[in-house]
């Protein structure tokens, strides 16, 4: 070949080379944020030249420090595991305990079940544990942490073979290791070696997900026999007791589904138990007469087998415990810690029995072909279980089966009974309950006192019930006081549960003998029904009524144990109530309409008008008749059947589903909307001011609409500034709800005089170190709850990130929901309650909670898009409560403060046939107008980006548009990756230019966000001097270097070329 | 057109199949922002125009060689261009589907549609990734047998 050939085939070499390193260099740009989260790289720093008045507006505790400022990463990881060892003991439920709890001192012990080598810490994908953890087999027998040796894995795909891989969550560990005080137990290390071996081939994960066919992975007894033959030789040195672990993961975007497990496995159902893990327990009944069973699972699993098997000896359930959860294990197998926990849902027989399963999965319009057109919606599930969610089903049916009314005890959803529905066979484990290593007994401290004050139009009225809790037992211990309530019902009226959580307390450590008077104070609005029928008289229909007449409340061991109380007091026949009732816990008042009026809360806090704002969840509203709820005036004919193939034929409904919300104006008058006046008034004076301060008027007034339409339109994790009014672009969220998601040395503040450096031996530290949500719910301990957002607020400082996408604050509907272990409850009460506490601790560090998925998100089935359809009764008294309880947070409020959670992320799903982000009854009308939220609502994921103009005058403050920074450069608002608008409207900076009601929406999304960031940690930054440094990374001065060389050899093999090709001119 | 083709080098065939992969490249594109609303490709023209470019400087690239001898500077410009213009096309695929792509292989897994519209848009930066190393190793080689006397 000649010369000019070599010369022109390197030339376009070097021409390939050098488009694809701007090519690549542009969407690295594009994308910094994500990639310097990802690589550890810091693009651009906030820097505050003058250091007066920095850092002084929220600080670490003391204790976490060193002597010069600096961040003590040792004390934090230890306050971690203090407080992840105690999440674990007061959240873990004693569910059967035949004496054999707690175990001896120094007892020898076998585990089984790959689980208890592998045990499930957190989620596969969504709420993780990282970083290194300690196991069940440390927790029991050592005394150090092995980090270097034990860091929790994951489950990954290797793009380039296709090969599933096990991964670790964090690149080693070769920071500090700590000491516990372990329980002290031996552990039979050839059980523990067996399971190690056999997880080289079986790829179990810490962090785990379900799938639509799901198998446990439980080893064979033949499997474990060939590993080691011999293996139960082992037995008589380690058989003071026997604990199998059996576990169920659960993992974002993905559910279990009904009948989604491996054929063969022995097994109907995912959360039934398998014939292996059977084996594994009748191992261990041939190992110790003293066998344990740890329920390692956020969702409910069905142990009823194991309930009723008397050679089980006691069931705990763990949670998913998080990294260092395990030691709280620990501390209640050895009797260190008497467990105070109660299930945080109800555990059913069989799961299937829950009206709510026979509509959960997969379900798309017969005729969505032909009639949509949207991405995203063609799915969707009828919640025709109305409000019998959890427990409420199981209790309401039991109760009106004492009563003999509402056909309760005909067969329709019957599965675990033998003819007539029977509650003893369907329930292994209700509600809330739990036992303990103590005794208590408790009794009302007075009578409970009823109070009632009216402000104007609003009535508030409380009931405090004072309970005496005294430990009669031989061990210390706490208890939780859990009050529930009963509305008087009418046959075939407004549906009410038969019982309900209305609010709960906890005492501290009561030593035997040792007595304590705890107070819970219950929101009587909570007891309230939505009628959604209900003719307000003004043209307006639905709304909160409190119908006269005998209420009843009761504290027991969990909702079951309160409604026989209530039984008794009511004088049921005892004969036929199942578990005990006392009739002295129980207490009946008359509320008289002279008492509390009817339609007292008709008026909400805020002095709103309630009335019915989600017509459209209903899909009778459409077409009429087509769905039945499910009505405790008729349980045998109302019992829901499967709505599959459900056909569209009214035209509003497609019309909502196709995304036909809102038309962009172009021609309004939006001369009143003030934009970019002069003024002096800077972002970092308004630290703490009130949403209704008048300097936030004048500053909104300071941007433009440009600025505005920024901060709506990029919500995070990287938020745009504003020139006018002293803002810059900062990376402020982060995931999730049991840590902040970024590692200690890879703060996002790099000014703070607390960070840990780069250096530190601890510096790889992954905060997300926390159990799963039901764990932290199941404690029904308010100030854990409290101390687990403070703790979180903390690593907020120590990372920089003052707004956290999290926790989750949605329903568990059923046990199937993949994310349940992110998820708190089946009941909206102990849900909003423990979301709340977490907020209010967040917030005293300047972590901006921020909930998810602000709602319906029931399950991860075809979440993007899903359409759930219910009564606006059952959205409101089941789906929102949570969220009410928490962004009203009544507990905190005084004369001067109105506290509150102040963040929430937009759910995937729609409501009925429309879009949550969309739904002005749901994000205006709702949250702002009835509850007073006021704050950061940022949509999910590039959720909705075909509908710009309708989510941004929803009420919805802002898009999350993780991974795109670069505002005003990269990324702008004429951004493309917008995907095309279903209104057929073009997103750029001069869109709403002629809409003034979107005009005056982004006006409001701004008020919002800063609102929310001013009183965040993020103040810590700022002052009149504050702005942005640009930095260099080593993948910028990559692809420089690639982009400068790659042109140099173009223009010098270009140059070689033509003096080749003259040279060759001349030769010829 | 017989003598035309008996005419031609290996490179003539390297940049002729640049040719067909812009066109596929550029179908694909269109296939896979008309599969779904909500994945229109927003910067389908500029797409287009790159695409449509690229072809007709590897078009040049075939005939100039025929009036002006191999590895001639006309001929050299076009493939060098027509290298660079494909990239771009790609690269302007990619950065529009970079958001999908990172949903699928995360949080949106499970998105049936989207995996239909990634694998179709595989298919179009395939296209043009693999008509530029086409491009390339044409350049390596002569497009006419007989230019001038060797």
């Amino acid at each position: 070949m000649k010369k000019t050939g070599i010369w022109r085939g390197l030339a376009a070499v070097m021409t390939f080379v050098l488009s694809v390193s701007v090519i690549v260099g542009s969407t690295l740009e594009s994308f910094s944020s994500t990639i310097d989260t990802a690589l550890g790289t810091q693009s651009e720093m906030m820097v505050t030249d003058d250091q007066d008045a920095v850092y002084d507006k929220f600080t670490p505790p003391a204790e976490l420090l060193n002597a010069d400022g600096t961040g003590n990463s040792n004390a934090l990881i230890q306050a971690a595991i203090d407080l992840n060892r105690e999440q674990a003991a007061e959240g873990t439920v004693l569910l059967k305990n035949n004496g054999v709890l707690p175990l001896a001192e120094g007892s020898a012990v076998s585990l089984f079940g790959i689980r208890s080598q592998v045990p499930i810490l957190g989620s596969s994908f969504g709420v993780k544990a990282c970083g290194g953890f300690i196991n069940l087999d440390e927790a029991l027998s050592k005394n150090q942490t092995d980090f270097a040796n034990h860091i929790t894995t994951s489950l990954s795909q290797n793009w380039a073979t296709g090969e599933v891989e096990r991964g670790y969550t964090t690149d080693g560990w070769s920071g500090d290791e700590f000491a516990f005080d372990g329980a002290g137990f031996t552990v039979n290390p050839v059980m523990t070696s067996i399971y190690t071996k056999l997880n080289e081939t079986y790829l179990h994960t810490e962090n785990a997900g379900p799938s639509e066919e799901y198998d446990p992975g439980e080893p064979s007894v033949a499997e474990i026999a060939a590993v080691n033959a011999d293996y139960k030789d082992s037995f008589a040195t380690y058989g003071d007791a026997a604990i199998v672990v059996i576990g169920r993961p659960s993992a974002e975007s993905e559910d279990y589904l009904p009948g989604g497990i491996v054929d063969g496995l022995g097994a109907e159902e995912p959360l039934a138990l398998t014939d292996n893990e059977r084996d594994a327990i009748a191992l261990a009944k041939e190992c110790s007469d003293q066998v344990i069973v740890l329920v390692n699972s956020a969702s409910a699993v069905e142990i009823g087998e194991l309930k009723d098997d008397a050679d089980i000896d006691a069931i705990l359930w763990i949670g998913a415990p998080g990294c260092y959860g395990m030691l709280g294990v620990a501390d209640i197998l050895s009797g260190k810690v008497s467990p105070s926990g109660g299930l945080a849902d109800i555990f059913a027989t069989y799961n299937m029995s829950a009206p709510a399963m026979q509509n959960m999965g997969n379900y798309s319009y017969a005729n969505a072909d032909s009639v949509i057109t949207r991405e995203n919606s063609g799915n969707y599930i009828i919640e025709a279980e109305g409000i019998y969610v959890g427990y409420r089903y199981y209790e309401t049916r039991y109760y009106d089966a004492l009563l003999g009314q509402g056909n309760a005890t005909g067969t329709a959803g019957t599965y675990a009974s033998n003819g007539a529905w029977d509650y003893d066979a369907e329930v292994a484990y209700g509600f809330g309950y739990g036992l303990s290593y103590t005794t208590f007994d408790m009794a009302y401290e007075g009578e409970p006192v009823i109070s009632v004050s009216k402000d104007g139009d609003v009535t508030t009225a409380t009931a405090t019930f004072n309970v005496k809790v005294t430990n009669t037992g031989d061990v210390a211990g706490k208890k939780s006081v859990q009050i529930y309530g009963q509305a008087p019902y009418t046959a075939g009226g407004v549906e009410k549960s038969a019982i309900q959580l209305l609010n709960y307390g906890k005492t501290g450590l009561l030593q035997p003998g040792e007595s304590e008077v705890v107070s819970v104070e219950v929101d009587l609005q909570y007891i309230a029904t939505y009628d959604n029928t209900y003719d307000n008289g003004d043209g307006t229909y639905g709304t909160y009524i409190l119908d006269p007449g005998t209420y009843y409340f009761a504290f027991g061991n969990g909702a079951h144990d309160a409604l026989n109380n209530i039984c008794a007091l009511q004088q049921i026949d005892g004969a036929s109530i199942i578990g005990d009732a006392d009739a002295s816990y129980a207490f009946a008042t008359e509320i008289t309409e002279d008492l509390i009026g009817k339609t007292a809360f008709s008026v909400s806090k805020t002095g709103v008008k309630v009335s019915n704002q989600l017509d459209y969840a209903d899909w009778n509203y459409f077409q009429d008749g087509e769905v039945t709820y499910l009505s405790r005036a008729d349980w045998e004919g109302t019992y829901p059947k499967s709505y599959t193939d459900m056909t569209l034929t009214s035209q509003e409904l497609i019309d909502y589903l196709n995304g036909n919300y809102y038309t962009i104006a172009t021609d309004e008058d939006t001369s009143d909307i003030v934009w970019g006046e002069d003024g002096d008034l800077m972002f970092y004076e308004m630290a703490g001011l009130d949403y209704d301060d008048e300097k936030w008027e004048e500053l909104l007034s300071e941007m433009t609409l440009e600025e505005a339409q920024y901060l709506a339109t990029f919500g995070g994790p990287s938020i745009p500034g504003a020139e006018s009014i002293g803002t810059v672009e900062t990376y402020m969220t982060e995931n999730a709800g049991n840590g902040v998601a970024v590692n200690l040395n890879a703060s996002k503040d790099t000014e703070a005089p607390w960070n840990i450096s780069s250096d530190d031996p601890n510096g790889n530290w992954h905060p997300e170190v926390f159990g799963s949500s039901p764990l932290t719910a199941a404690s029904f301990n308010p100030d854990l709850c409290k101390e687990l957002g403070e703790f979180i607020g903390i690593e907020s400082l120590f990372t920089g990130i003052p707004i956290l996408w999290g926790p989750g604050l949605n329903t568990h509907r059923h046990a199937y929901n993949g994310r349940n272990g992110e998820y708190y409850s089946e009941d909206p009460i102990l849900s909003g309650y423990t979301a709340m506490e977490f907020a209010i601790g967040a917030l005293e560090y300047g972590l901006i909670a921020a909930p998810k998925h602000y709602a319906f998100n029931d399950q991860e089935t075809n979440r993007s898009g899903v359409a759930p359809f219910m009564t606006e009764q059952r959205a409101r008294e089941v789906e929102l409560r949570a969220y009410q309880i928490a962004f009203e947070a009544t507990k905190y409020d005084t004369e001067e403060t109105d506290a509150g959670m102040k963040g929430l992320m937009v759910s995937f799903s729609k409501i009925g046939p429309v879009e949550c982000t969309v739904s002005t009854g749901l994000m205006t009308e709702i949250l702002k107008n009835e509850w007073g939220f006021r704050g950061y609502a940022v949509t999910d994921i590039y959720d909705d980006f075909d509908l710009y103009g309708a989510v941004l005058t929803s009420g919805a403050t802002c898009y999350d548009t993780r991974g795109m920074s670069g505002f005003y450069t990269d990324t702008t608002l004429d951004s493309p990756r917008f995907a095309n608008q279903t209104d057929g409207s073009v997103i750029s900076a001069n869109v709403f230019a002629g809409d003034a009601n979107a005009q005056a929406a982004v006006r409001e999304s701004a008020h919002n966000v800063l609102y929310a960031i001013a009183s965040s940690n993020l103040m810590n930054r700022y002052n009149a001097t504050t702005h942005v440094v640009k930095l260099n990374t080593w993948w910028r001065s990559t692809y420089y270097a690639a982009i400068g060389c790659s042109a140099a050899l173009t223009a010098l093999f270009a140059v070689l070329y033509v003096l080749s090709k003259r040279k060759e001119k001349e030769a010829a | 057109m017989a003598e035309f083709m008996k005419k031609q080098g290996a490179g003539m065939y390297f940049n002729a199949l640049a040719a067909i992969l812009g066109v596929v490249g550029l179908i694909a594109a269109i296939i896979c922002s008309n599969m779904t609303v909500t994945y229109r490709l927003g910067n389908m023209g500029q797409i287009a125009m790159l695409a449509i470019g690229g072809v007709v400087l590897c078009i040049a690239a075939i005939c100039l060689p025929n009036y002006f001898g191999n590895r001639d500077i006309a001929g050299t410009v076009a493939v060098l261009g027509a290298i660079a213009v494909y990239a771009f096309a790609f690269g302007a695929v990619l950065s529009e589907r970079i958001l999908l792509i990172a949903g699928l292989f995360s949080y949106d897994s499970v998105n049936t549609v989207g995996w239909q519209v990634f694998s179709v848009t595989v298919v179009s930066i395939a296209a043009f990734l693999i008509g530029d190393i086409a491009l390339i190793i044409g350049a390596f080689t002569k497009s006419v047998k007989e230019v001038t006397a060797e």
